[in-house]
């Protein structure tokens, strides 16, 4: 909240020039990427949980209900993204009172978009978590990751900027869920009149990024949990 | 002296017991400023901002090491680690005087890449600069390794200790010219907002980062003035203070 109240405000009047270059109100685009950055980093919390629950042995306790090892990962990665979901509610609901809601629908389906995002960050932080024997290598991943794969994307400005700035950061921008998530909440809420990408682009991107880290996640997992490998 | 001393030992041995976290700070640390302070130096003219944040950058890595002593000195009072640090041979005194400095040092410690880094990026200071630079940094650290000692002897949960910790970052960063020139804060004033603008002015990390932006950036927007070293010591005295004698007390009520 004070992110949104002071940086936001702030930071608007010392960009107001490039806002009306690139025909956008710097808050309105600044607070609906601050709402996907925060979705992002509760729904990656779930893997340290998985870190937790091998050093307190609560691995052995999950193997012995009586659900199939596809069940509990996809379970672990459905509920990291909703726990998120209820963690952003209270942002979420701020967020869309400053924006207003010009189409339901498209709110409807951005909001269905934001979800996938959320299930698939969850599914890449347990798909790292399983990966990784060492908790501390755990975290410097994840810190890195997160330095790099939110400045890298569209949550905190254009890509016109960060093409003036460095094209490599433009095109990496490109291909990360990130942007898809901000510029499709944006879409929904009716921040920008024009897209980077089309949103049906985005939420392609954003079930390919789903799919591939859900089914990756069940996959380590399944074959972390066999023979107590994790220990 | 020498107890004092061991306490530091013992802490700066601790600080590299986190060195993936650090590493995983540091990158967070360059990215902001070789992706985002680049991008936003596009999207503004009123100054050049990858320039502007640099100085910034080396307190925002200041404040986050220097606080990391407040971590473990509330994990140390919830395991009730302090029995054996009541055993050892020295007064309570020492050793809160000892955990205020090493948190200020390890402070210091981790801001050395990020200096070294504004040197590069603006220009090499004059002797006399550096000295006042890390003077003011040194003090800077204390201060805020005495909040974090406080805060973490005043509570006996983890989770409140780490809100207490985010709602002292949002309000010392966010109302500071950490991020922005403070003249840009000051337009505040025009809207009712005159308690945050005087807050900004008086702020530590404002005054931090201002300072070595007057003596490294060589630009006629930032004047040194000795005011600015002088608000520093009196919020690092300020709070040394009140840590230690929370820490004392604490150690002895238990």
């Amino acid at each position: 909240m004070a992110q949104v109240a002071l940086f936001g405000l702030i930071v608007n009047k010392m960009v107001e020039g490039a806002a009306v270059e690139a025909g956008i109100n710097y808050f309105q685009y600044y607070v609906a990427g601050v709402t996907i950055i925060t979705l992002y980093s509760t729904a990656m919390f779930i893997g340290y949980d998985i870190f937790e629950e091998a050093e307190h042995g609560v691995f052995e306790y999950l193997l012995t209900l009586p659900v199939s090892r596809r069940e509990l990962v996809l379970g672990r990665s459905i509920g990291g993204g909703l726990r998120s979901f209820i963690y952003v509610g209270p942002l979420l609901g701020i967020v869309l009172f400053i924006l207003g809601v010009s189409n339901p629908l498209y709110l409807l389906i951005a909001v269905a978009a934001m979800f996938l995002f959320a299930f698939g960050v969850s599914g890449m932080s347990i798909t790292i978590a399983v990966a990784m024997k060492s908790g501390d290598k755990y975290d410097i991943l994840i810190g890195v990751l997160d330095a790099l794969i939110v400045r890298l994307s569209t949550t905190m400005y254009p890509t016109i900027y960060m093409q003036r700035a460095m094209p490599t950061y433009a095109a990496i921008a490109n291909f990360n869920p990130l942007t898809y998530a901000a510029d499709l909440f944006r879409w929904g809420t009716g921040v920008e009149g024009t897209l980077q990408f089309s949103p049906l682009v985005g939420i392609l991107g954003l079930f390919m990024f789903f799919f591939a880290f859900t089914f990756i996640g069940v996959l380590f997992y399944e074959r972390r949990l066999e023979g107590g490998s994790w220990q | 002296m020498k107890a004092i001393w061991h306490v530091v030992e013992y802490d700066f041995t601790n600080f590299f017991r986190y060195r993936w976290y650090i590493i995983g700070l540091i990158a967070m640390n360059l990215a902001d400023l070789f992706i985002s302070a680049i991008v936003f130096t596009q999207m503004t003219s009123i100054v050049n901002y990858f320039r502007f944040f640099a100085p910034g950058l080396a307190v925002v890595g200041l404040f986050a090491s220097a606080f990391t002593i407040g971590r473990e000195i509330n994990m140390e009072v919830r395991r009730e680690i302090h029995h054996y640090l009541l055993s050892l041979p020295m007064t309570r005194t020492e050793l809160a005087v000892g955990r205020v400095l090493a948190g200020g040092l390890r402070g210091m410690l981790y801001v050395t890449p990020l200096l070294i880094t504004n040197f590069v990026v603006l220009r090499l200071p004059t002797l006399s600069q550096l000295l006042l630079i890390l003077l003011t940094l040194l003090l800077l650290a204390i201060g805020i390794s005495g909040v974090s000692i406080s805060i973490a002897v005043s509570t006996m949960s983890f989770e409140k200790f780490v809100t207490a910790r985010g709602v002292v970052y949002y309000m010392l960063f966010f109302c500071s010219s950490v991020f922005y020139p403070l003249s840009i804060i000051q337009v505040l004033a025009t809207k009712g907002l005159q308690p945050l603008v005087t807050f900004a002015e008086v702020n530590p990390l404002t005054n931090g980062s201002d300072l070595i932006r007057s003596l490294l950036l060589d630009s006629p927007d930032y004047v040194f003035s000795p005011l600015m070293i002088l608000n520093v010591a009196v919020f690092s005295v300020i709070f040394a203070l009140v840590a230690v004698l929370a820490y004392a007390k604490v150690l002895q009520r238990q």
